[in-house]
């Protein structure tokens, strides 16, 4: 079990010190079971700084954000900022590393393994509850989960409330961290990688086209999967017209000639456009953070999409994305052994 | 499908005027109703234009409400619809819906002098108003007209701007000296703080972009203007025009249906978001 | 006009129902509960907790097409208006926050101009309301907003659950004339029916909810705030999604945009589809100008709009308590705790 009290001791003395602007991590929310993100910019708010397998939340997106809102609110702090970053949140800060999106020295990364453990899945934990409300839960010694819920408590196994991206996780803590708290633990007691998207696989052509066709048919396009996604930093983005970004100097056939690649209403064809141009552009990207799966409000199983394509870049090119800053990304380079013309 | 809101009125381009040149071209359409169509309106109003295949604009209408043949409107090129609007010719049909909200009240100010101040494609919403007061000259005090573009070329109205001098007094300005130019030169706010207008028993009606607007709220409230004296237009992006697709609201306010026509005193009152 | 339902005829009503026309009804798909159109009556059980889509989609779909054009080469357009006949369809299911949802959107599309679309599915759809008596969900604030888990305002038919049977309330002629379809299934509801109702009604009031510490204040405190640092505080963590307002059965904004099918000769539709405040260029001008720049002023404008500007208006919050916008925040934003900050003023 990862001490949070020594990671509120760092996090006090990196606000107390003035090293960082501003330490962001998990505090309890008023929504529900899971904690929420919470910039503290004190050392007496980094009282209420909790971890436990409901900081669900892949913080690395605000790494993203703050840069936006700086560039917009003319911010001159220039220190960096303290993140909290589990195994795939600090993968997330290494793809943005690797963009060149963020500098090294703009984040001190207070890394933290999750062990043997992971994050629940809430709907997961609502089933195995049968309409209990869950109060709070932890890990007990066995590994297993404790749940407390109005009127008692529960022990689930590990394995019945976890995340599925936590279950198929390789890399349950971080690589790049300045300060890692909990053991780096190699053997974890679930399935290899890829096991949901391995088995998906297995189906044919026409039951996996209506079963996407069946969950893009439900997408009410509130683009909370994309919004929610660190990799998806683009200032516009080509599939709607939401983010184009107008300034004093664009001119009205900027405007004009922009291209709509899909259309506003949310049906299946343009809902399908939508999801493969992000699942596409997510390739050798995405660190399987889940997140996209887990705030869509009709649970699409989007993380099927992504760690198809991982899986790809993996048994085509060994690619594993975020794992070093330094590596060439794989969309933007090519081996000169290629069997491919067109790369040449 | 009687008295569908959403369905425009054709009508035909029947008249093109090139007022202003370049990237933010600036045209004047007139354009006549098909099919026995049409509407009144009262000046500030505003209608939506459409353009099918590219889509809606509102767009304030410009001619003076006693003209029944026509309406007139006068439009930058700005995005979408409005290029492929400027890409049309005379004879072209576009569709027509409105009119939409309120109006400044005309009636109200007999016996007053009036103060115009427009900037950019801002003297289109207060040219109805302009033409109100001159057509009935006799009921008005003292005209005053400020009107600024960036460049000579960017005014637009200019020939009937000159027209004008007759019956009230036209200040015209551009935002930096050039060869010929015997005007101002300045911004439209500085251009009226250059000729302090007595606030006694007038009224000012100001339009243009957002930020001068502000800045000539300010100049005029400087002069002594109350607040009830100023009135101006909040051009807010809409959809719908008739107060439910919720894009134009600023604060209990859909200005398609309140607005866009305000008094400071009214636009104080609302939040400051627009 | 009251009745009382055997739970094993349900199935046999709605079959009735499906004579007429459409019937949907609460049902589990994908580890959520949305309403899905009734294939067999008998599979319905009505045992759901609030569905995550609200009952709004059906008199104010997510995609609507206004008309159609068509441009033959350099001949004056056509158009082609909708037809807007709607067929009949019968919701159940439909939860007491939602049926108060139709009453301000009532007051949306069918005040001052009346927009001829909602109206049309007005009219045609049956709203059978079921009254939350069993212990609400984690997020649920109706009493807070003035409503309560029985209430009847903007439901055609109120059905209450009695161990076993329904004790089914029509409001409306809508509601009148369904139960009188199947006439033959009900029993007239005895005195001892009305008063368990009422019974039922007075413990589901006392389920503890979330709550708004002076939602008569709030008004005031929103007002007064309106320029205060909080909302950039709250709005921090905010992703800028749309899920709050698509999920709310209140927000109606909506965005209207052609979509072109063919070329030549020009043919297409002008379509309305829902929008969002939450979105970047929701109030964009064409100059770029936009009033709403940051997540701090738009998580005010959802929030004002909600709790102040439609009080003003039309002296109802536009909030029905229904908690999907805190339920389904990917990241947590919770208007019940803005309500009450913003009534404190400080936020810890």
């Amino acid at each position: 079990m990862v001490p949070v009290d020594d990671i509120r001791a760092r996090a006090r003395d990196l606000l107390q010190s003035g090293k960082v602007r501003a330490v962001l991590g998990y505090r309890r929310g008023t929504a529900g079971l899971l904690a929420e993100p919470a910039f503290m910019t004190t050392a007496e708010e980094t009282a209420a700084l909790v971890l436990d397998p409901t900081c669900v939340e892949n913080l690395a997106l605000y790494l993203v954000n703050e840069k936006k809102r700086m560039k917009h609110a003319r911010q001159s702090d220039r220190r960096p900022l303290g993140i909290v970053a589990k195994g795939c949140d600090s993968r997330a800060i290494t793809v943005l590393l690797q963009e060149n999106h963020i500098r090294r020295d703009e984040v001190v990364v207070l890394g933290v393994s999750c062990e043997a453990g992971g994050m629940v899945d809430t709907r997961k934990l609502n089933k195995a509850l049968r309409g209990k409300v869950a109060t709070q839960v932890r890990f007990d010694s066995e590994g297993d989960i404790n749940v407390s819920h109005l009127g008692g408590s529960t022990t689930l196994p590990a394995r019945d409330v976890l995340a599925n991206r936590c279950l198929e996780c390789a890399r349950a803590y971080p690589l790049d961290a300045d300060f890692l708290f909990g053991e780096k633990v190699e053997e974890r007691p679930y399935g290899p990688r890829f096991t949901a998207v391995a088995a998906f696989a297995e189906t044919s052509r026409e039951e996996r086209s209506a079963f996407w066709d069946a969950h893009f048919e439900r997408c009410i396009r509130c683009y909370a999967c994309r919004a929610v996604c660190p990799m998806c930093y683009c200032d516009e983005c080509v599939v709607d017209s939401t983010s184009f970004i107008v300034g004093p100097t664009t001119t009205a056939d900027e405007k004009a000639d922009r291209v709509r690649w899909i259309n506003r209403s949310a049906t299946r064809s343009e809902n399908a456009m939508y999801h493969m141009v992000r699942a596409m552009h997510l390739a050798g990207r995405c660190t399987d953070c889940g997140e996209c799966e887990r705030v869509c409000p009709v649970n699409i199983p989007l993380r099927l999409l992504n760690t198809m394509l991982e899986r790809e870049a993996l048994e085509m090119f060994q690619y594993t994305p975020g794992l070093d800053a330094e590596q060439p990304s794989l969309i933007s380079s090519f081996r000169d052994g290629d069997p491919n013309d067109f790369v040449r | 499908m009687n008295g569908n809101a959403y369905l425009p009125q054709l009508a035909r381009i029947i008249h093109i005027k090139e007022e202003v040149p370049g990237a933010r071209a600036i045209k004047t359409f007139r354009v006549e109703f098909m099919n026995g169509g049409g509407f009144d309106h009262e000046p500030g109003q505003c209608a939506m234009i459409s353009v099918f295949g590219k889509g809606e604009s509102m767009i304030s209408i410009a001619s003076a409400p006693t003209i029944t043949d026509y309406k007139q409107f006068s439009i930058m090129r700005s995005g979408r619809v409005t290029t492929a609007i400027h890409d049309m010719k005379v004879g072209d049909v576009i569709g027509v819906r409105g009119p939409y909200g309120n109006r400044f009240p005309v009636g109200d100010w007999k016996g007053r002098n009036l103060v115009f101040i427009g900037g950019g494609c801002g003297l289109a919403p207060i040219w109805p108003v302009i033409q109100t007061a001159v057509a009935n000259r006799s009921d008005f005090g003292r005209i005053t007209v400020f009107y600024g573009g960036r460049t000579s070329r960017d005014i637009m109205y200019a020939a009937e701007l000159e027209k004008l001098r007759g019956e009230a007094d036209v200040y015209l300005s551009i935002d930096s000296p050039e060869d010929g130019w015997d005007g101002y030169c300045g911004f439209v706010p500085a251009n009226v703080m250059d000729k302090p207008q007595n606030p006694h028993n007038a009224i000012a009606i100001t339009c243009g972009p957002p930020i001068m607007i502000k800045f000539v709220i300010n100049n005029l409230r400087e002069m002594g203007f109350a607040d009830e004296q100023i009135y101006t237009t909040i051009e807010n992006k809409m959809k719908c025009g008739i107060g439910k697709c919720g894009r134009c609201n600023v604060g209990k306010d859909y200005v398609c249906v309140k607005g866009p026509v305000y008094s400071w005193a009214q636009l104080k009152s609302l939040p400051q978001e627009y | 006009m009251d009745a009382i339902l055997q739970k094993e005829s349900l199935g046999r009503w709605i079959a009735k129902l499906q004579e007429r026309g459409e019937v949907y009804a609460p049902e589990f798909v994908e580890d959520a509960w949305e309403f899905t159109k009734v294939e067999r009556g008998a599979s319905v059980e009505l045992d759901h907790t609030n569905t995550v889509l609200p009952a709004k989609g059906f008199v104010f779909p997510q995609r609507e097409v206004l008309y159609r054009f068509r441009i033959e080469n350099g001949k004056t357009p056509e158009l082609t208006d909708t037809e807007l006949s709607v067929k009949p369809m019968v919701v159940f299911g439909v939860r007491p926050c939602d049926g108060r949802a139709t009453v301000r959107n009532d007051r949306v599309f069918t005040c001052g101009v009346s927009d001829p679309y909602y109206q049309a599915r007005r009219d045609s759809v049956v709203f059978i309301g079921l009254a939350c008596n069993a212990p609400p969900s984690p997020n649920c604030f109706c009493v807070a907003v003035g409503g309560s888990p029985c209430s009847e305002d903007g439901l055609d038919v109120l059905m209450t659950d009695l161990d076993g049977r329904y004790h089914v309330k029509a409001l409306t002629d809508k509601g009148r004339d369904v139960v009188n379809a199947a006439s033959d299934l009900f029993q007239a509801a005895t005195a001892a029916d009305r008063n368990e109702v009422s019974n039922a009604q007075v413990a589901a009031l006392e389920y503890p909810q979330r709550s708004i510490s002076a939602m008569d204040l709030v008004v005031a405190a929103l007002k007064r705030n309106f320029e205060s640092p909080l909302w950039d505080q709250l709005a921090r963590t905010c992703i800028g999604c749309g899920a709050c307002t698509y999920l709310c059965p209140t927000c109606h904004c909506f965005d209207i945009n052609d979509e072109v099918t063919s070329k030549s000769p020009l043919t297409g539709a002008r379509v309305r589809t829902w929008d969002n405040c939450q979105f970047p260029d929701f109030t964009m001008h064409s100059s770029g100008h936009n009033p709403r720049e940051d997540t701090g002023a738009r998580l005010r404008q959802r929030i004002c709009h909600k709790l102040l500007y439609f009080v003003e208006t039309h002296n109802m919050q536009q909030c029905t308590g229904c908690g999907r916008c805190i339920t389904h925040c990917p990241v947590g934003i919770d208007i019940v705790r803005i309500a009450n900050v913003m009534e404190e003023g400080v936020w810890q």
